[in-house]
C-alpha cells in the first residue's frame, strides 16, 4: 500500500524549501466567516475561486483583516480569479466590482444538482494539467460553522472527489479525507495546530483502523457511528500514522494565533 | 413526573455500552412500521395543549455558545444539566440575554440541577457558585471513555422512570460550532442512544436522528424553522430512502457519502415524511428570531 503524506505547511508564512510533498495550491472561498488566516492561504494559492457568496465574504471581510489599509486597495489586491456557482447569494455590487476588475464570472444557475463547492472543485480539477493532479491541493476557506447541512455537503464533496487533496478550513478546524487506498503519514505543525483531533468514519463503518502518534491510538479497532468514534483525541509528537479499511475524515484543531 | 427535590444520582460504575443491537432478520413492511412524530414546539413560547406527542423535556448545556433561545428551552425542561464547561456558559452567557437585570439574580434563577462530566473545563468560581446554590456536582474525571454529553444522557435516561422514556426528549444546547470533532462526538451520541429522542441545537440548526425502525412525520413550525434542511446517511450508506414534503423528495433513492447526500434541500408545507432502511440525521435551519 502506497504512503500518502499530509502537511499543513500552507498555514506557515513560508513553506520550507525541502517540504515534501511539493504541492500546487488552489483556494476556494465559501460563504461563511473567513478564517483569520485567509490572506496566508491566498498567498500560497496559484488559483483563487469564490463560490458564489464567498465573493461577498472576500469583499466584506478581507479589508477587516487589514484595518490600517484602505478597503478598496485591499479589495483590489485580493481579487479572485473566478467566481462560480448558482449566483443566488452574491450581491449585485460585489458582482459588478469583480467583473470590472476582470474576474471570470461563471454562472451555473441552471445546475441545482451540485453544490457551489462541487462546481468549483470540478472547475479546478478540469483546469489543472493532468500531470499536476497528484500535486494539486485544494484549500476550502469558510467550510464549517453556519448551517449543518452545508457542512455535511462540504464533507460530501471531499468524499466524492476522494482522489483529490481537498482540505476544509475554518478558524478552529482543519479537515481532510484519508482514503482507504493509502497508508497515511500526517505531519503535525504544533505551532499552528493541535492537539485536539479525531478520526471520523463518516460514510461507512470501519472494521479495522490502526494509528500511531495519538494519545488513544487505534489498534485494528472497529469504529462506526453508534459505536466508537475517535473524537477528543490528542496528538502526541509531530507525526500521526493512520491505516484503515474505510475512508476516514481526519480533523484537527487550529490554534487561535493573532 | 420527576420531583426535583428528592432525586438521587446513582453513582454506578458503568460497564461499556453494547454496540448496536442485532439487525432485524425480518424486514418490516410499510403497513407494520410504527410512525414516529416529531415537532419543534419546544421552540415556541408555549407548547400547545393538543400537541402530539406529549413530551417531558430535559436540557443539557454544552460548552459552546449558548443559543439565544436557551431561556425558552430552560423553561420547558423539567431537568437541567450542564456538561462540565456548559456551566461556564450558563454562568457567563445567560445574564447577557437579560441585560436589564442584575446578573446574580439571573444566575440564581437559572440554576442547573446537575453538573456532570470530567470537570476539566468548569472554572473554580463557577463550580463554587453552583455548589453553594445546591446544584449536584457529579465528578466523572475517571471516565475518559465517553464524552461529557454521553455521561449526561446516560444520567437522564437512568433517572427517568421506565414508563417515561418514550415521552422523554433531551434537548442539547450548544451542540454545534466550535471544534468539529466535538460536533461529530455529539452526533455520535445521538446515534448511540438511538432509542431516545435527543435533539442537538445551536442558533442556526436543529438536528435529530430518524431511526430506521420507524416511519417519520416531521411537523414543521414554519414561524421558527426552515426552509433549509437535509437528510444525512451518517455512518452507513442507505440503499433506499423515501420522503414527501421536500422540494427535492427522495423516492427509494440511494444515499451515501461519496454519492448523493440530501443537503440544501427545502421543506414545502408543514409536514415532511421520511422512511429509510438506515438511520438518517434530519437537519433543519432555525430562523434568527431571538
Amino acid at each position: 500500500m502506497d504512503l500518502m503524506h499530509h502537511h499543513s505547511t500552507f498555514l506557515l508564512p513560508t513553506i520550507p524549501e525541502d517540504q515534501r510533498p511539493s504541492l500546487t495550491y488552489a483556494l476556494v472561498v465559501l460563504n461563511h466567516n473567513l478564517p483569520r488566516f485567509s490572506p496566508l492561504l491566498w498567498k500560497h494559492a496559484q488559483l483563487r475561486l469564490c463560490a458564489d457568496g464567498g465573493a461577498n465574504r472576500v469583499y466584506d471581510e478581507m479589508p477587516l483583516l487589514f484595518p490600517q489599509e484602505d478597503a478598496s486597495d485591499v479589495r483590489r489586491r485580493f481579487k479572485p480569479d473566478i467566481i462560480k456557482g448558482d449566483m443566488d447569494s452574491i450581491r449585485k455590487e460585489v458582482l459588478d466590482f469583480y467583473t470590472c476588475l476582470g474576474t471570470n464570472i461563471v454562472d451555473k444557475a441552471h445546475d441545482q444538482d451540485t453544490t457551489d463547492l462541487h462546481k468549483c472543485v470540478t472547475c479546478i480539477r478540469d483546469f489543472a494539467p493532468a500531470s499536476d493532479k497528484s500535486n494539486l491541493c485544494i484549500l476550502v476557506a469558510g467550510a464549517l460553522g453556519g448551517r449543518f447541512d452545508h457542512e455535511m455537503g462540504n464533507v460530501n464533496v471531499m468524499c466524492r472527489f476522494s482522489s483529490l487533496r481537498i482540505i476544509l478550513l475554518s478558524d478552529d478546524n482543519l479537515i481532510h479525507l484519508l482514503p482507504k487506498t493509502h497508508r497515511h503519514e500526517i505531519h503535525i505543525q504544533p505551532s499552528v495546530q493541535g492537539p485536539h483531533c479525531g478520526l471520523i468514519p463518516i460514510g461507512m463503518p470501519s472494521k479495522s483502523s490502526t494509528t500511531t502518534g495519538l494519545r488513544w491510538d487505534l489498534n485494528n479497532t472497529e469504529t462506526k457511528f453508534g459505536g466508537l468514534v475517535s473524537t477528543s483525541n490528542i496528538v502526541e509528537g509531530e507525526k500521526v500514522t493512520v491505516q484503515s479499511d474505510s475512508d476516514l475524515l481526519w480533523t484537527i484543531s487550529l490554534k487561535k494565533l493573532a | 413526573m420527576w420531583r426535583r427535590a428528592d432525586f438521587v444520582i446513582p453513582f454506578i460504575l458503568k460497564t461499556p455500552f453494547p454496540i448496536a443491537s442485532p439487525r432485524l432478520l425480518v424486514k418490516r413492511t410499510l403497513t407494520t412500521m410504527d410512525t414516529m412524530h416529531h415537532s419543534s414546539t419546544f421552540l415556541l413560547p408555549t407548547v400547545p395543549e393538543n400537541q402530539r406527542p406529549s413530551l417531558t423535556y430535559a436540557l443539557v448545556v454544552l460548552n459552546h455558545n449558548l443559543p439565544r433561545f436557551t431561556p425558552l428551552l430552560w423553561k420547558h425542561a423539567q431537568l437541567r444539566l450542564c456538561a462540565d464547561g456548559g456551566a461556564n456558559r450558563v454562568y457567563d452567557e445567560i445574564p447577557l440575554l437579560f441585560p436589564q437585570e442584575d446578573a446574580s439574580v439571573v444566575r440564581r434563577r437559572y440554576k442547573p440541577d446537575i453538573i456532570k462530566g470530567d470537570l476539566d473545563s468548569i472554572r473554580p468560581e463557577v463550580h463554587d457558585f453552583y455548589t453553594h446554590l445546591g446544584t449536584r456536582i457529579v465528578d466523572k474525571t475517571h471516565d475518559q471513555d465517553s464524552t461529557d454529553l454521553h455521561k449526561c444522557i446516560a444520567c437522564i435516561r437512568d433517572f427517568a422512570p421506565v414508563s417515561d422514556k418514550s415521552n422523554l426528549c433531551i434537548l442539547v444546547a450548544g451542540a454545534l460550532g466550535g471544534r468539529f470533532d466535538h460536533e461529530m462526538g455529539n452526533v455520535n451520541v445521538i446515534c448511540h442512544f438511538s432509542s431516545l429522542r435527543v435533539i442537538l441545537l445551536s442558533d442556526d440548526n436543529l438536528i435529530h436522528l430518524l431511526p430506521r425502525t420507524h416511519r417519520h412525520e416531521i411537523h414543521i413550525q414554519a414561524s421558527i424553522e426552515g426552509p433549509h434542511c437535509g437528510l444525512i446517511p451518517i455512518g452507513t450508506p442507505s440503499k433506499s430512502s423515501t420522503t414527501t414534503g421536500l422540494r427535492w423528495d427522495l423516492n427509494n433513492t440511494e444515499m451515501e457519502f461519496g454519492g448523493l447526500v440530501s443537503t440544501s434541500n427545502m421543506v414545502k408545507g408543514e409536514t415532511v415524511t421520511v422512511q429509510s432502511d438506515c438511520n438518517l440525521l434530519w437537519t433543519i435551519s432555525l430562523k434568527k428570531l431571538w
